[in-house]
């Protein structure tokens, strides 16, 4: 059955069956010839169309002349539009087709009628883009019934590893309670005592009859511990493994509210969240020398590869990755330069590993901060040794080279506050753009108060200076979303993703964290600043975020097309609709009407305009 | 074409004050309708129906929720031959409808508006050797020949052409897909509807 109406996409899917029937009875089909005007703005539709072939753009005929002829958003096959013309009563913009389109027609007095009686269908139109990503998100991960991430990060205590305890009575013997764990292949039990519950490992007992020289027939109750850590029932099962990373524990207790549930055991756990995160992690705290570390290092991108295949949420993975790489560089660092040089310099990340957004492994941007009085002979010879080291670990040089094997960034305290000073005095690309990457710094090794100094100064100097940031904003007009992007269109290769999208969101959001002297530099926690100060509001705050979220998942996943060899080298940035499924194709719509908005917003804050 | 204007003209007479008088009333409204028969033999003095489907069109739309989807009980003629035109099987039939009730309606919803169709001139023969000894007519709708109207477009832009008149290069030609499933006959009916209202809107690619 081809070119059916399809309901197995949303809002569809959140029809009752009846209601499905009802509206497929009332559809009609419409043929709209090439540039046709299908809704005029400030025209009530009388129907909602959904394009069964060909393209239609919405626009807004006030702004034609600007380079991207006022295109508001695009719809292909599949995709819907004139529902908000209906909602408020008439559109705001013109929809027009570019090529002969034909769209099913559902007439507006049946789509009100399921607004009003279908809830969750209401919501879907009404929603914010956070709130439908989370949504489509939803529906997808119930469509593909496996382990993505917010089923993963969502997964409670009780529905996901509890084990049930074994629990025996005061007064059994060591004997018995090891007879009873072998009998119940279990690591360890709980011993009721006086309303009271001790656990006892397997440990607890070798320990008790061989070192304190028990008797097999001693009771339990006086080997157990009943300092015991507890969970609940309905408590999320990552607070669970925070709880016993936190005091380097194996097992907790779960509780429903005051009755025992069960156990939750640290295996289990890190099972169930791909264990190899800890590995890695423990792999590099103990790392002894540079080879050991290497090797850890090398097992990072297969796991956030394989992190990102499970379906894990994206911001997760930067934050895991991001923490990883910090430790991993630092490693690095006390590994290669003596404690007493350590002290007095500051090793500084910066660019997408500066604000924690890398999801596979980035360039080696980084620098150094040498205090005053440090007189440091072989510091180049070092450094040098220390970016070779990066790369053995696998990150690619700087093609910039903004590394600390060049000695235009590895200086001293006073020289980086006058540097700085010229940079954010300099109206020129290359000073603002070594500005921007410095910005974004963040010290992983050393002492990080001679990062703080700079920074603050560079905060103070800037205030107020309003010609500074709509110099520092001005590259946020350079790149715009291309016209002919979404699918059935002539020439449509896609767009640069990183450069229509992500830039824009994370360079302006670096400008506003500089001029309200926001220390973040990760970009989710800079907006959530920004919300905190007042400066954004949170609705807008969340879907911006959202959006981000949107492009950078995409970003990745065309990375991961590059790594893997089903896409040229030279398009890892490149996104094109036609290979999108019908979901992120709506996101991504959503997602790059956000970037619209916010760099609007942002020409009228800075005077990007002219 | 004469045949057919004398023997309208005598029905009309007949059923001046009959059931189906409107039938023969002019058409003034803008609907046409497009029609498609599924039968069991390309011969249309033995064919069989097995499925009618219409579908109004109006202006540039398809009025696919006004639409007549009538699967008729099975036939003595349905043999192995047409199951692999059509795809149909004597089960899909049984419990369709019988074809006096089937005219009917399809009758009613035709009205006298125009007829449109692929080939339509072979619909409306089979049609009419069931409606003429039951209602003691004979369909008098205007129609509309969609392969003629396709080739009158395509030699308008290049008068030397003789373009391919098979279903799905016309439709592929026009860039109209396939609704439906292709020989159901309410797939064809919106299929040939769409390409109908596409040869509305402009000049065919050539």
């Amino acid at each position: 059955m081809s070119n059916e109406f399809d309901l197995s996409h949303p809002p569809f899917d959140l029809l009752s069956t009846e209601e499905q029937e009802k509206l497929v009875s009332r559809l009609d089909i419409g043929y709209f010839g090439k540039d046709e005007i299908v809704i005029d703005a400030g025209q009530v539709s009388e129907s909602v169309f959904v394009v069964l072939k060909g393209a239609v753009v919405e626009l807004d005929l006030t702004k034609e002349s600007e380079p991207d002829g006022g295109v508001i958003r695009e719809y292909a096959h599949d995709d819907l539009f004139g529902a908000i013309s209906i909602i408020n009563g008439s559109s705001r913009y013109t929809f027009k087709t570019v090529e002969g389109t034909i769209a099913w027609l559902l007439p507006k007095e049946i789509f009100l009628g399921l607004m009003h009686s279908n809830e969750p269908f209401a919501a879907y139109f009404q929603n914010t883009l956070a709130e439908k990503a989370r949504l489509l998100e939803r529906r997808r991960s119930e469509k593909l019934g496996n382990g993505d991430m917010s089923s993963f990060m969502m997964a409670k205590v009780a529905d996901s590893v509890l084990r049930e305890a074994v629990i025996l009575q005061s007064g059994t013997t060591i004997l018995e309670a090891t007879r009873t764990m072998r009998e119940q292949h279990s690591d360890c039990l709980l011993v009721h005592k006086n309303s009271q519950y001790g656990m006892v490992t397997r440990t607890d007992l070798l320990e008790g009859v061989v070192l304190q020289d028990m008797g097999l027939e001693s009771d339990i109750c006086d080997l157990a511990s009943y300092d015991l850590l507890t969970v609940q029932a309905d408590d999320f099962l990552f607070n669970a493994l925070v709880l016993m990373t936190r005091h380097k524990i194996q097992r907790v207790v779960v509780f429903d509210h005051n009755k025992l549930a069960g156990l939750v055991e640290l295996t289990d756990v890190l099972s169930f969240f791909s264990s190899q995160s800890h590995v890695i992690g423990l792999q590099i705290e103990r790392a002894g020398n540079l080879e050991e570390l290497a090797r850890a290092a090398k097992g990072t991108t297969e796991l956030i590869n394989g992190l990102v295949a499970q379906g894990v949420k994206i911001r997760f993975a930067m934050d895991l990755l991001a923490a990883l790489n910090g430790r991993i560089i630092a490693k690095a660092y006390e590994q290669l330069v003596p404690e007493e040089i350590r002290k007095k310099t500051c090793l500084l990340v910066m660019g997408s590993e500066g604000r924690g957004e890398q999801v596979l492994k980035t360039d080696q941007d980084n620098a150094l901060i040498i205090a005053d009085d440090l007189d440091w002979q072989e510091c180049s010879q070092v450094m040098d040794k220390f970016t070779n080291t990066l790369l053995d670990f696998g990150y690619p040089l700087c093609p910039g080279n903004i590394m600390v094997s060049n000695p235009e960034w590895v200086m001293k305290e006073s020289e980086w506050r006058k540097t700085l000073s010229q940079w954010s005095s300099s109206v020129e690309g290359t000073g603002l753009m070594n500005l921007a990457i410095f910005v974004d710094a963040h010290a992983v090794a050393g002492d990080a108060r001679l990062f703080s100094r700079l920074r603050d100064t560079l905060f103070h100097s800037l205030e107020g200076n309003e010609v500074f940031y709509s110099y520092f904003a001005m590259p946020l007009r350079r790149f715009s979303t291309p016209l002919t992007f979404f699918g059935g269109l002539k020439n449509s290769d896609g767009m640069d993703i990183k450069k229509g999208g992500i830039f824009p969101i994370v360079h302006g959001i670096r400008t506003m964290a500089l001029q309200f002297k926001i220390k973040e530099t990760n970009t989710f926690q800079r907006i959530d600043a920004l919300v905190e100060k007042r400066v954004m509001k949170r609705k807008f705050a969340d879907d911006l975020a959202e959006a981000l979220v949107v492009l950078s998942s995409l970003r990745l996943q065309q990375q991961l097309k590059v790594e893997i060899g089903q896409a040229p080298p030279g398009e890892s940035n490149m996104v094109s609709a036609v290979s999108l499924n019908k979901l992120d194709r709506d996101l991504l719509r959503e997602a790059l009407h956000m970037v619209k908005e916010f760099k609007s917003r942002m020409s009228h804050r800075y005077h990007l305009e002219g | 074409m004469v045949l057919k204007t004398i023997r309208s003209a005598t029905d009309k007479w007949a059923h001046k004050d009959g059931d189906y008088a409107f039938m023969f009333e002019p058409y003034t409204g803008d609907e046409i309708i497009a029609l498609d028969c599924e039968m069991t033999d390309l011969d249309p003095q033995k064919a069989e129906l097995v499925s009618i489907a219409a579908v109004k069109i109006k202006g540039t739309q398809v009025l696919t929720s006004e639409k007549l989807d009538i699967k008729l009980q099975k036939p003595e003629s349905l043999t192995g031959d047409s199951i692999k035109v059509h795809r149909i099987r004597g089960v899909d039939l049984r419990g369709g409808e019988v074809l006096p009730d089937a005219l009917e309606q399809l009758l009613h919803f035709i009205g006298n508006r125009p007829i449109m169709g692929y080939y339509i001139d072979y619909d409306i023969t089979v049609l009419n050797r069931f409606i003429r000894p039951r209602f003691g007519f004979s369909l008098p709708n205007k129609t509309i020949e969609l392969s003629q109207s396709y080739e009158a477009k395509v030699k308008r832009a290049n008068p030397e052409l003789q373009p391919d008149l098979h279903f799905e290069k016309i439709a592929e030609k026009l860039g109209v897909p396939m609704v439906g499933q292709r020989h159901s006959a309410l797939g064809d009916a919106i299929t040939t509807a769409l390409m109908y209202v596409r040869l509305l809107k402009g000049p065919v690619p050539v």
